[in-house]
């Protein structure tokens, strides 16, 4: 195919295609939910019939004759002969996914008749490129080394006056903003890309498992990092699996419990400040707390008849090796542990929570940082060593002298402002052996887990924008040091997760 | 003055398709819809001298805009565009008013023929 304007089509046929499908399944899951509605198969028929049409004329022959039996079978409950039950609705799961599989076969082919032949450019519409992710790192990498080159000249700059240098040096830092912004909005990718595939991912597992349950999806919209997008199918998996197996009760359970008898998870993604928080909840029948705690007890990771609160029982199940289940099952026995899931999570600067309520269910939240690489942080120091924290998790600093903490339930905590927080000594953090603290010190007040915590440093430099280098972890480095930057006098300094510091 | 036409399909796909033959020819596109609803509101807005409809749309298909242009403007000049299987709705259409049709995947000769009649050329 030499037509350098089909090159053009075939890339809005796959960009269509694809969204189209992914409604179709939208609807589709919609319609397991409510198999009497007409809204969905009406929905599923109109983007079987645009791709349909669009296949046709690209000469895809078999997958317009492949879309238009999937027609035909639609066409038998919206004509009303066949009512739609769960194995019929199966089946249409089937079949689309047959057509996605079918439209990516088609597209694969015809970029491998394309070699690297050159787009025309002259496209009416907005035209899509695609990026090697490794040469939008080189460019963050570099953006990273600028960044951290302007704020020693903005430093020159500040002791120069007004000097036209400076005036120079402040306008070029304005345009390095702007273009900082743009690298990382290059980088973003829609939640969707992950959270569409999971619908028939859990029906499958539902199907394997004997159990009815139905997914909801929202959010799908929100964007982070593609760095982080590609890091999430396997928490997201793994959460997914335990729901649908340990979480979703036997129909006939739940309906003992006074529940309906298909049991639902929802996927819900929503922006909160910096980051986005993907919450994954089923209604089932909740976390034994009992049972964990006595088998954490056996194991010798609790004392006996300790009560877990959400957190504890988060950082027991999470603790290498730890299994609830007496019985592993076949499917929530495979993949990652949560501890691997956690650890990952950590280090890309996302983190995670749970909620149980017995008899109602469970939640998880992923709270993910939507962009990656330069932050807005606090340089903290302890002795001459300094640290940087992120300023999402950073509410205020207060000054703090010895006089004003005392201990309260095993732990010590300080009064700001009529609040009892507690407090956390970075020196004592870090098991700090150089020369004495200073008798005033600074508190940064940040917030982690819903809580309000103070965190004593011995001296707080200001605020840069941080340029995070990841980094090889030496084996026993603390996993609350989750990265490095060079501060901009070329010393670097290491990155606290102030979230996991608690 | 070259004739203006308005594309009415829910595909950006088949916009492009059918704007490539039509500008390729020397047609001048007026506009786009990509929905029944829109498709009456930028006929009534851009008054172009002929329409190319989808018949499967969201929001109002095809056929309905057929006839919700008719009502406005009963010498409207309006080609269905559909793909295969639908040889029912075609025959519909052409009741409620379009003046001919023509089916994915479309042969560039064969939907300019019809253009070409429509507008009396």
């Amino acid at each position: 195919m030499t037509d350098p304007r089909r090159a053009r089509y075939v890339a809005l046929f796959a960009a269509e295609s694809r969204s189209l499908l992914a409604s179709a399944q939208r609807s589709l899951s919609n319609w397991l939910d409510a198999p009497a509605e007409q809204g969905p198969a009406e929905e599923i028929f109109r983007a079987l019939h645009t791709i349909k049409g669009m296949s046709a004329s690209l000469g895809f022959d078999d997958l317009t004759a492949q879309v238009h039996e999937a027609e035909t079978v639609l066409a038998e409950v919206r004509s009303g002969e066949k009512v739609a039950d769960h194995r019929w609705l199966s089946s249409l799961e089937e079949i689309l996914d047959r057509i996605a599989a079918g439209a990516e076969q088609v597209i694969a082919a015809e970029h491998a008749d394309d070699g690297d032949r050159k787009n025309d450019g002259g496209g009416r519409k907005a035209q899509v490129v695609r990026v090697d992710l490794d040469r939008l790192d080189g460019l963050l990498e570099d953006l990273g080394a600028l960044v951290t080159a302007r704020q020693e000249l903005e430093r020159h700059a500040m002791r120069d006056g007004f000097s036209p240098m400076a005036r120079s040096a402040v306008a070029m830092s304005r345009r390095l903003d702007a273009l900082q912004d743009r690298i990382v909005h290059v980088r973003l990718a829609p939640l969707g890309e992950v959270l569409e595939r999971l619908p028939s991912l859990v029906r499958d597992l539902a199907r394997q498992l004997g159990k009815d349950v139905t997914v909801d999806i929202s959010g799908e919209d929100l964007e982070v990092d593609r760095a982080i997008l590609a890091l999430l199918p396997e928490p997201l998996m793994h959460l997914l699996r335990n729901a649908v197996d340990h979480g979703i009760e036997a129909a006939s359970e739940r309906t003992a419990a006074g529940k309906r008898p298909t049991g639902r998870i929802t996927v819900r993604a929503r922006r909160e400040r910096d980051s986005v928080v993907v919450e994954l909840a089923d209604d089932g029948r909740g976390i034994d707390r009992e049972a964990v705690a006595r088998r954490a007890a056996g194991k010798g990771l609790l004392e006996e008849g300790v009560a877990l609160t959400d957190d504890g029982l988060l950082a027991i199940l999470a603790k290498p090796g730890f299994s609830t289940s007496d019985k592993v099952s076949e499917i929530s026995g495979r993949g990652v542990g949560l501890d691997t899931v956690v650890a990952r999570l950590h280090d890309v600067g996302a983190s995670l929570a749970l909620t149980t309520v017995p008899g109602r269910g469970t939640s998880f939240s992923l709270r993910l940082p939507t962009r990656l690489g330069i932050v807005r942080a606090l340089v903290a120091s302890i002795g001459e060593e300094r640290y940087v924290m992120p300023l999402t998790h950073v509410n205020e600093l207060v000054a703090w002298e010895p006089g004003e903490s005392r201990q309260e339930g095993g732990r010590t905590v300080i009064e700001v402002r009529g609040e009892t927080l507690p407090v956390v000594d970075l020196r004592r953090l870090l098991q700090y052996r150089g020369g004495a603290a200073p008798e005033r010190r600074p508190a940064v007040i940040f917030e982690a887990h819903g809580e309000r915590i103070a965190l004593l440093a011995d001296q707080v430099q200001g605020q840069v924008d941080a340029v995070i280098q990841p980094m090889d972890r030496p084996v026993g480095l603390p996993r609350w040091i989750t990265g490095a930057t060079v501060l901009d006098d070329g010393h670097p300094a290491l990155l606290l997760d102030l979230a996991s510091v608690v | 003055m070259a004739h203006r036409i308005l594309i009415c399909d829910d595909a950006i796909f088949m916009r492009t398709m059918i704007a490539d033959i039509l500008t390729g020819a020397g047609y001048e596109i007026a506009g786009e819809a990509e929905s029944g609803l829109q498709a009456v509101e930028r006929y009534k807005a851009l008054k172009p001298d002929l329409v190319t409809m989808d018949i499967v749309m969201p929001d109002m298909g095809g056929i309905d805009a057929v006839k919700a242009i008719i009502a406005v403007d009963p010498d409207a000049k309006i080609l269905m565009c559909s793909a295969m299987g639908q040889q029912q709705l075609v025959v519909e259409a052409v009741q409620a008013g379009a003046k001919d049709f023509v089916v994915k995947p479309f042969q560039p000769a064969r939907v300019l023929d019809a253009v070409k009649r429509l507008l009396g050329e």
